[in-house]
């Protein structure tokens, strides 16, 4: 599903990001990222979904080499990538159903399509109740379950989460854990980048470790370090 | 991809309200650059109608007799072309003062319908070797009275003064309508970047979930296509007032020269609808481009 050739991604000021990458993703796996500030994690996650290109290496999701994209086909590949940050990124003047249906309407999705799905969506994430609430009227775990939701609408292919539990208390990052897991196991491609080492050790999965733009470390059902 | 249309105008109008200063000064600017450009047309046609018959170089004109014999007409031309102060001459025969009556009174046809080409004279149109106001008059002076003749009319000093100065009051129309329209464009830019950068977070979401930049842009565009027709309706409004007020007011002062002026109704109003074409695609045009170049927010 990911695959990374050999990538480098080196930013102004000979600041190396990430250095001759190489890994494969498969379908349907769960993999976290870690590493400390600075490895090269938020990196990865900008080149999987084009926000920027690499600077050598290829880097192929869903078969494509997304490095050939033209640049009016990245919206396109886009919508088969959900995403979901720290800082969560809704919208402030939408209600929690108006941000949903937000991802949905901005790709021209008809209007019967949103009604279903949207209410669907909220229930998955459990914030049926609170449809008509603006994003500052959560707390922070609700909101990043909008943020997922939002994400997670339009059932991409691949779901990539940047230090979605860094905002959040332990208590409530198992929740947004136990969120993620239950998208995984619908089939959909989780990558997550983080520095929570009880999560990831709680989680065991796949460990991919970061140092300074390498990856030291590829480990099936790993711990984080 | 289906445009949401709903959606479009939902945008459209909040960002219009979100800018309403912005917003009205860039209106003003293109009525502005579009009622300049108007007015440089309306004068230049305007004026050229008024003095249709001097141009050219045309100085005198001889006028005829309708019924003038032909030997009484050939011994004119004969005179002309001997004439060491007649520098060229054309005759208008009354088919073709027929054709020059129809230009000049096009806006008033029962004036047409009561005029047969017999009834109007034919003449001779001479440009004299020199066009000053003394040389032409006593030019005139020569043909005045003659067997045939008419009338002969000169074109005097005032119709050239009237003449380069309106030329100059149209060229500076066009000249300040050109940095109107530059003011236009710069401030139709800049309402395009607040309105983005008000936005910058729904539009940083949107290219996050895959909303193409043409669904981006859209409204953006359909917001500088508003400015830019609601900027052009005033301005085509303002000149026709202009215009009909100009002529009221030759009219009323009488001056003889300017009587003719007018603009004929059918150019106007092509005149108008190539005003609001060309201010709603320009702005339209710059507002994409705009809303293009700050799409890296």
């Amino acid at each position: 599903m990911i695959r990374l050739d050999s990538v480098t991604k080196v930013y102004k000021g000979d600041v190396v990001a990430l250095k001759d990458a190489s890994c494969n993703i498969g379908k349907g796996e769960f993999v976290f990222v870690v590493g400390p500030s600075g490895s090269g994690k938020s990196t990865m996650i900008r080149l999987l979904n084009k926000q920027e290109g690499p600077q050598a290496g290829r880097i192929y999701v869903a078969g494509k080499d997304i490095a050939e994209l033209s640049s009016w086909k990245v919206p396109f590949l886009r919508r088969n990538i959900g995403c979901v940050f720290q800082d969560y990124k809704l919208l402030p003047n939408k209600t929690i159903y108006e941000n949903v249906a937000f991802a949905l309407e901005v790709i021209g999705r008809p209007g019967h399509v949103i009604k279903t799905q949207v209410p669907a969506i909220l229930e998955l994430v459990g914030l049926s109740t609170k449809h008509r609430n603006y994003p500052e009227e959560l707390s922070g775990g609700e909101q990043q379950r909008v943020s997922i939701a939002r994400a997670f609408v339009n059932r991409p292919l691949i779901l990539l989460a940047d230090e979605p539990t860094g905002n959040l208390d332990p208590a409530t990052s198992v929740g947004i854990m136990r969120l993620l897991d239950r998208i995984n196991r619908t089939g959909t491609t989780v990558l997550m980048a983080t520095h929570d080492r009880s999560i990831v050790d709680s989680m065991r999965r796949r460990v991919i470790e970061l140092d300074r733009g390498t990856i030291i470390r590829d480990q099936a059902r790993g711990v984080y370090e | 991809m289906a445009l949401n249309l709903d959606y479009v105008f939902r945008e459209t109008g909040t960002n219009l309200v979100r800018n309403v200063g912005l917003t009205v000064a860039s209106i003003l600017t293109v009525a502005i650059a579009i009622v300049l450009v108007g007015a440089s047309f309306v004068i230049r046609t305007g004026v050229a109608n008024a003095t249709l018959q001097f141009q050219g170089g045309i100085e005198l004109i001889v006028f005829m007799d309708p019924d003038i014999r032909t030997t009484q007409r050939e011994a004119i031309e004969r005179s002309l072309d001997d004439n060491p102060e007649v520098e060229r001459f054309t005759y208008v025969n009354q088919r073709e003062a027929f054709e020059e009556f129809k230009v000049l009174f096009e806006d008033s046809p029962e004036m047409i319908e009561s005029v047969e080409p017999e009834l109007l004279p034919p003449s001779f149109k001479v440009v004299p070797v020199n066009p000053n106001a003394a040389s032409v008059s006593s030019l005139a002076d020569q043909y005045e009275g003659d067997a045939g003749v008419k009338d002969v009319v000169s074109a005097d000093d005032t119709i050239r003064t009237m003449q380069e100065l309106f030329r100059f009051v149209s060229v500076m129309c066009v000249v300040v309508a050109g940095v109107a329209a530059v003011s236009a464009i710069v401030l139709i830019f800049n309402t395009i970047r607040v309105a983005m950068f008000a936005r910058r977070r729904e539009i940083e979401v949107m290219k996050l979930v895959g909303a193409t930049n043409w669904f981006i842009r859209v409204p953006f565009m359909f917001e500088g296509l508003i400015q830019g027709l609601t900027g052009s309706v005033a301005a085509v409004g303002a000149i026709y007032l202009g215009n009909n007020l100009l002529t009221d007011q030759l009219e009323k002062k009488g001056i003889a020269l300017l009587a003719n002026f007018a603009v004929p109704s059918g150019e106007l109003f092509g005149l108008a609808v190539a005003l609001l074409i060309v201010g709603s695609l320009v702005s339209v045009v710059f507002s994409g481009i705009a809303a293009s170049l700050y799409l890296d927010v």
